[in-house]
């Protein structure tokens, strides 16, 4: 469904992403494993064109979204739950939802309320800060946030960056919940984690991201998925071996 | 005693004229306040604009001998049009990051804009149609201009339909969420240089709004205004507290008030100073103004 090629991405000089090329298979969740800095989340903003590729080529179902503007990718069916969260702090609850729905505001009035409906009824916490700033919301919340507002565009695939990051257990445990049902809904998911653990026992594929460059790639339980697990927590021995 | 009851009554006089001229610069100072809340940047050159396009409805008045309300259009046009190329030329294409080089660029324009104008106009003042007739109105002790009391409420008008439009539109979300979390606004499909442009222009028709409106007031529009009008839009801003609009609307009266109070006590030539004081003071005391968040 989506198939990242050769993608090159630098800061300046510096090329986080050295020919990254994947794939995430329409109905699944593939998960990208990789230690601080290997550019998993420069590769996350490079596909939903908020950075520019220098080279290479993202395809969504076959249609190239290298060079177009984020808007566009949006509109075509994708959505990124964004590193951070990043919910917009000094707008309700509803207005985040609304806010991701943009593109169809004027002419999907009913179709935006029926999935605002939706997310409530996925998250009931939020229905109960529904008119609070999202400023005030916990980290947790604020994730759920970041996750139905992403999911207000109707995505047909949906990218995760570390949506575990900071959290507590428990409330780790509802996140990863949440995404298994998603992708039985029908979503297909390219989720980002550092908790390898956790993100192994949903996903159906993995790659893992070392330096700018996939390292490796498999489904969970094959036999090295202890030094994956190791290399992605850690940082290995690295690109150096391949 | 009786001395002491007139001084009072003419000082609530005096109140209550700034309190109603002073709409005009809340309108002025949401003006900078929009800007300033969805790219948190300062474009000193939104009176100069604002101002350049009253002038250009000049000429839908002495060419075209339009009637007052066209001239008034004309002039709203005309100010959100120098609006965008203020936003074309000082900020669309300045890096983001850079904020020395878009303060310095519209102060620039400020200067380009004002001497345009002035070259113009070979830097007469020229004469401004009257939006509003002006009469008295006697309640008891005083008296109120009916002109002055249809721009305060004109522009409380004005000020509700952009409420209106920020809190209430597609596009108002847009100018809110831009400003709090780019990328993120990027992700739900908004596109940021298009957003920060319509604010421009927002931001350049209240500004028209406030142009003509302070020139029908006065009967003339001058270059001499600029100096004061962005000034004083600039102290509604920060008193108000950079980025709130209802601070905006609380300090533009507060400062037409205030403006009148001092030009009672010590004439019009001193008048300006005491203005200026006050944002000295608001930004030693005070530095979030009276409505802004702590962080501002
Ligand atoms: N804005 C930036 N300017 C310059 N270099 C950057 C910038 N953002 C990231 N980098 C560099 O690019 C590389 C990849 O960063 P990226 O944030 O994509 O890593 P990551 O895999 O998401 O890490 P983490 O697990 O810590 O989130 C790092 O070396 C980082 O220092
Ligand atoms: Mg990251």
């Amino acid at each position: 469904m989506l198939v990242i090629e050769n993608i090159v991405t630098a800061y300046g000089k510096i090329e986080a992403l050295r020919g990254v090329s994947m794939e995430a298979q329409e109905g699944r969740i593939t998960c990208l494993l990789g230690p601080n800095g290997a550019g998993k989340t420069t590769l996350m903003y490079t596909v939903a064109g908020i950075l520019h590729a220098r080279r290479g080529s993202v395809r969504l179902q076959g249609q190239e979204l290298v060079g177009k503007p984020s808007s566009e990718i949006v509109r075509r069916g994708l959505a990124l739950v964004p590193e951070n969260r990043l919910t917009f702090p000094e707008v309700s609850v509803r207005e985040n939802l609304i806010a991701g729905a943009y593109l169809r505001l004027t002419r999907d009035k009913a179709g935006v309320a029926e999935d605002l409906e939706r997310q409530l009824v996925r998250f009931p916490r939020l229905r109960e800060r529904i008119n609070q700033d999202a400023g005030t919301l916990s980290g947790g919340e604020q994730q759920m946030l970041a996750v139905a507002r992403a999911l207000m565009a109707r995505p047909r695939i949906l990218l995760m960056d570390e949506p575990s990051l900071g959290l507590a257990p428990l409330v780790v445990e509802e996140i990863f919940r949440t995404i298994h049902e998603l992708n039985a809904e029908g979503v297909t998911v390219l989720l980002v984690e550092q908790n390898a653990h956790m993100a192994l026992q949903i996903a159906h594929h993995f790659y893992l991201l070392e330096q700018g460059r996939i390292t490796f790639s498999g489904v969970p339980g094959a036999l090295q998925e202890d030094e994956v697990i190791h290399r992605a927590y850690l940082g290995g021995s690295g690109a150096s071996s391949h | 005693m009786a001395d002491f009851w007139l001084e009072v009554a003419d000082i609530t006089q005096s109140a209550m004229d700034g309190l109603l001229y002073g709409s005009t610069y809340a309108l002025i100072g949401i003006g900078f306040t929009l800007i300033f809340g969805v790219m948190r940047k300062v474009n000193i050159a939104f009176g100069a604009a604002s101002l350049a396009g009253t002038y250009a409805s000049l000429v839908a008045f002495q060419v075209l001998h339009a009637p007052a309300i066209v001239v008034f259009a004309v002039s709203v046009i005309a100010s959100g049009v120098l609006g965008y190329v203020v936003y074309l030329t000082c900020f669309r294409f300045i890096a983001a990051s850079n904020e020395l080089g878009s303060l310095l660029a519209t102060i620039g324009m400020l200067l380009f804009l004002d001497e345009v104008t002035v070259v113009s106009t070979q830097g007469m003042p020229m004469p401004y149609p009257v939006l509003f007739s002006d009469t008295m109105l006697f309640f008891g002790p005083f008296s109120l201009r009916s002109d002055l009391l249809l721009v305060f409420v004109a522009s409380v008008v004005c000020t509700g339909i952009l409420l209106a439009v920020i809190y209430r539109t597609r596009l108002g979300l847009a100018t809110r969420v831009v400003s709090q979390q780019p990328v993120a606004a990027l992700l739900c499909g908004i596109s940021v240089p298009r957003t920060n442009a319509t604010t421009f222009v927002l931001s350049g028709f209240l500004g028209g709004v406030a142009g003509s409106f302070i020139a029908s007031s006065v009967g003339l529009l001058s270059p001499l205004l600029l100096i004061p009008v962005t000034l004083k839009g600039l102290v509604v801003t920060v008193i108000g507290g950079l980025g709130s609009i209802p601070g905006a609307i609380v300090a533009g009266l507060l400062v037409g008030l205030l403006e009148n109070v001092f030009l009672y006590f010590r004439g019009v030539t001193e008048r300006d100073i005491y203005v200026m004081l006050l944002l000295f003071i608001f930004l030693a005391v005070r530095p979030r103004g009276l409505l802004g968040r702590l962080h501002a």
